[in-house]
């Protein structure tokens, strides 16, 4: 940075840990997640720069928006996936568009008797949602709800800090108003899945982050 | 004497006061070894059902539902009569802490019986050495509590000859003979009495003090638990009939808990009064006997169910039992295997979304050895058992995370494959050739396109069709995601 000569006193103040920097995460975890930010590593080091908790954020929920199903959002979680089968943990997919394929799934590393897949009646849907949120021995809940409101939204966030679970909602519509913690949307090209970060709690940057196809 | 002890009983009669509140008067002291202890029969006498009819469907149910409530006491438990029960507490005597613990216990439970059933709560008790004994005590009002064999005669001695079951003819045989007590009998030279009064007396007798045997029947409560409620008014709203499974419920645990079971599986009928009950049908994944679990389960259950019209009664049956292993908690680690011990932290959830959504809807998803993709994943439904052999994955051939139910025929537009937009291939082919040996036979080259949406598709082009049709068979089969 270049600075008059004369201002050494500006320099100095630019130079001191206590300023704090629109740029910068606003309470953000310094270098990983931490008891003050829990996260779980997203498995993309590009990513988890970008958000305030070093990865997923903890007890949240997590919104993923897609053009359509395919655009590479299952590639995201997929390290998520893989790090708690292997724990024994286990994951609800509740509602997904299709049955996840299971030789897929298993030549990625997850264990497939950790994957409980949930399929109901389209008005059970939201009622399975919150009801595997709220449950404290499920780690990760992935959800197709289809139709979201800004107030379902607000509710399946209250269950997830109530079952500290992950969940994350799929879905295709930008809600304008969403009490979700993390809210992502992801687009996919021929040489990257492209993501961009509409709102993270705890930071003001709305960074873009960019996977190229072969990190996935 | 005769008729002190008969107008007792018959003062007892009808009175609405906590049943058995006379206590049982000593008459002996138990004996200090305990190898020389002998049997005990608690004997109870319901003056209420004297006149019951025994083969009424009333009352039989009520006799069965005294008989359960006896066997939380006792291993063995008699129905003596239409009117009178026995069960043995030498052996238990130790494990509820004394006799008067449990005519304590005994009283509770059946007051809240006879309460139930809008009854007199009042009763007659005795405790002996032989069941014969013991009722006859309680049948002729004398609460006594005989600990010895030896000094069985002399209790009985007040015992009017009246209260023995005995046809008329004899009864009034004694009468006239100026016998009125069991201590005029014992008066008499005991070699007279068989030429006397027959040999069926002098039986009846020896089984009172021991000197024959009395095998009696014991009472086995029924394999299969059935409870009704019923009320004479209909219900409508569901919220009002959980009180009414709450109850039922109760019984139901206190059942498996005598018995040492868990429950498998159960039905619960809602009665109407001119349509078919509406059944509701649990299946438990773990057999449960924990009335909070089960009721969570059943109130899920109510909620998506709609019944047929207003509720007049329930009925709970529980048909499928297991034996409980008190300490499968801690061998957990042995079933790990099994399915229910994998999932054993996320179990009761699974349970509850399925007491809802109905068992189909919450799978699970198994590897299968088989080249043909559609083949190579199974999904069922949790609790069914799955391909459970290890099954070696390919990982040089990629596979889509959605695998579409059907294939999707994909169109042409200006000669270019077209989904959401033209597609372009970006690897391939991949032929899958197999199933020839039946008529699912499988050819079909395998390739990854792309569209402008940046969608990673997975498609095959059909070989097994005329040759005229080839350009058109192309088909999506999955999403990379």
């Amino acid at each position: 940075m270049s600075l008059p000569n004369s201002d050494n006193r500006l320099a100095a103040l630019l130079r001191s840990t206590s300023l704090w920097r629109a740029s910068e995460h606003h309470l953000a975890a310094p270098q990983q997640a931490n008891s003050h930010y829990p996260g779980a590593p997203t498995g993309f080091a590009a990513l988890d720069a970008s958000l305030p908790w070093r990865g997923w954020p903890a007890n949240a929920l997590t919104e993923i928006i897609t053009p359509l199903w395919g655009a590479g959002e299952l590639q995201l979680v997929l390290p998520l996936l893989r790090d708690i089968s292997t724990q024994g943990r286990s994951a609800l997919w509740v509602s997904p568009p299709c049955i996840p394929y299971a030789p897929a799934l298993a030549s990625a590393g997850v264990d497939i008797a950790r994957m409980i897949i949930v399929t109901p009646q389209s008005h059970e849907v939201l009622w399975g949602i919150e009801k595997a949120l709220q449950n404290n021995a499920c780690a990760v809940v992935l959800a197709w709800p289809g139709t979201l409101s800004g107030k379902h939204i607000r509710r399946l966030q209250l269950a997830c800090v109530t079952g500290q679970t992950l969940g994350f909602v799929f879905h295709h519509r930008y809600i304008r108003h969403s009490n979700a913690v993390l809210r992502l949307r992801a687009e996919a090209d021929d040489n990257a899945l492209s993501l961009s970060i509409l709102k993270a709690r705890g930071s003001h940057r709305h960074d873009r982050v960019r996977l190229p196809r072969e990190t996935l | 004497m005769n008729s002190r002890f008969s107008q007792a009983s018959f003062a007892l009669h009808g009175l609405h006061t906590a049943p058995i509140s006379k206590k049982l008067i000593n008459h002996d002291t138990p004996p200090r070894q305990r190898s020389k202890q002998e049997p005990l029969w608690y004997a109870v006498y319901f003056p209420q059902f004297a006149s019951a009819n025994s083969q009424s469907a009333i009352h039989l149910k009520r006799q069965q539902q005294i008989a359960q409530a006896l066997s939380a006491l006792s291993a063995t438990v008699t129905i003596a009569s239409v009117d009178s029960f026995s069960f043995e507490v030498a052996s238990s005597l130790n494990y509820f802490g004394g006799i008067d613990s449990i005519r304590k216990r005994l009283s509770d439970s059946l007051t809240a019986l006879l309460e139930a059933w809008q009854l007199p709560t009042q009763v007659q008790h005795a405790v002996s050495p032989t069941p014969a004994a013991s009722l006859l005590m309680a049948k002729a009002g004398c609460n006594l509590l005989v600990y010895r064999k030896n000094n069985l005669r002399a209790a009985l001695g007040r015992i009017p000859l009246q209260a023995l079951p005995l046809p008329k003819k004899k009864k009034r045989q004694f009468h006239n003979s100026g016998l009125n007590i069991l201590r005029d009998i014992w008066r008499l030279p005991s070699h007279q009495l068989g030429q006397r009064f027959g040999r069926d007396f002098l039986k009846q007798l020896d089984q009172c003090l021991g000197h024959v045997a009395n095998p009696v029947p014991t009472y086995n409560s029924p394999e299969q638990f059935s409870s009704e409620l019923e009320w004479d008014f209909s219900i409508e709203n569901k919220q009002l009939l959980l009180p009414g499974i709450e109850e039922l419920l109760e019984r139901l645990c206190a059942f498996l808990q005598t018995r040492e079971l868990a429950a498998n599986r159960l039905v619960l009928r809602f009665l109407h009064e001119h349509h078919a009950p509406t059944l509701l049908h649990l299946d438990l994944r773990q057999a449960s006997r924990q009335h909070a679990h089960l009721m969570l389960l059943l109130e899920t259950r109510l909620h998506a169910i709609s019944l047929h019209a207003g509720c007049i009664g329930m009925r709970l049956e529980v048909t499928h039992f297991q034996t409980v292993s008190l300490n499968s908690a801690t061998l957990k680690g042995i079933d790990a295997a099994s399915e229910t011990g994998t999932h054993a932290d996320i179990l009761p959830l699974l349970e509850e979304l399925q007491a809802r959504l109905g068992n189909a809807a919450v799978r699970r998803i198994y590897l299968r050895d088989e080249h043909c993709p559609e083949f190579a994943s199974q999904d069922i439904a949790f609790g069914e058992v799955g391909n459970t052999h290890a099954v070696s994955t390919d990982k040089s051939s990629p596979r889509p995370f959605w695998l579409l139910p059907q294939p999707v025929h994909l169109k042409k537009s200006a000669g270019r494959l077209f989904y959401h937009s033209s597609l372009h291939l970006l690897s391939g082919p991949e032929r899958i050739e197999t199933h020839w040996w039946n008529k699912q036979e499988v050819k079909r080259d395998y390739y990854i396109a792309s569209n402008r949406q940046g969608m990673r598709l997975w498609i095959f082009h059909e070989r097994m069709l005329a040759d005229i049709d080839t350009e058109q068979a192309w088909y999506l089969h999955g999403i990379f995601a």
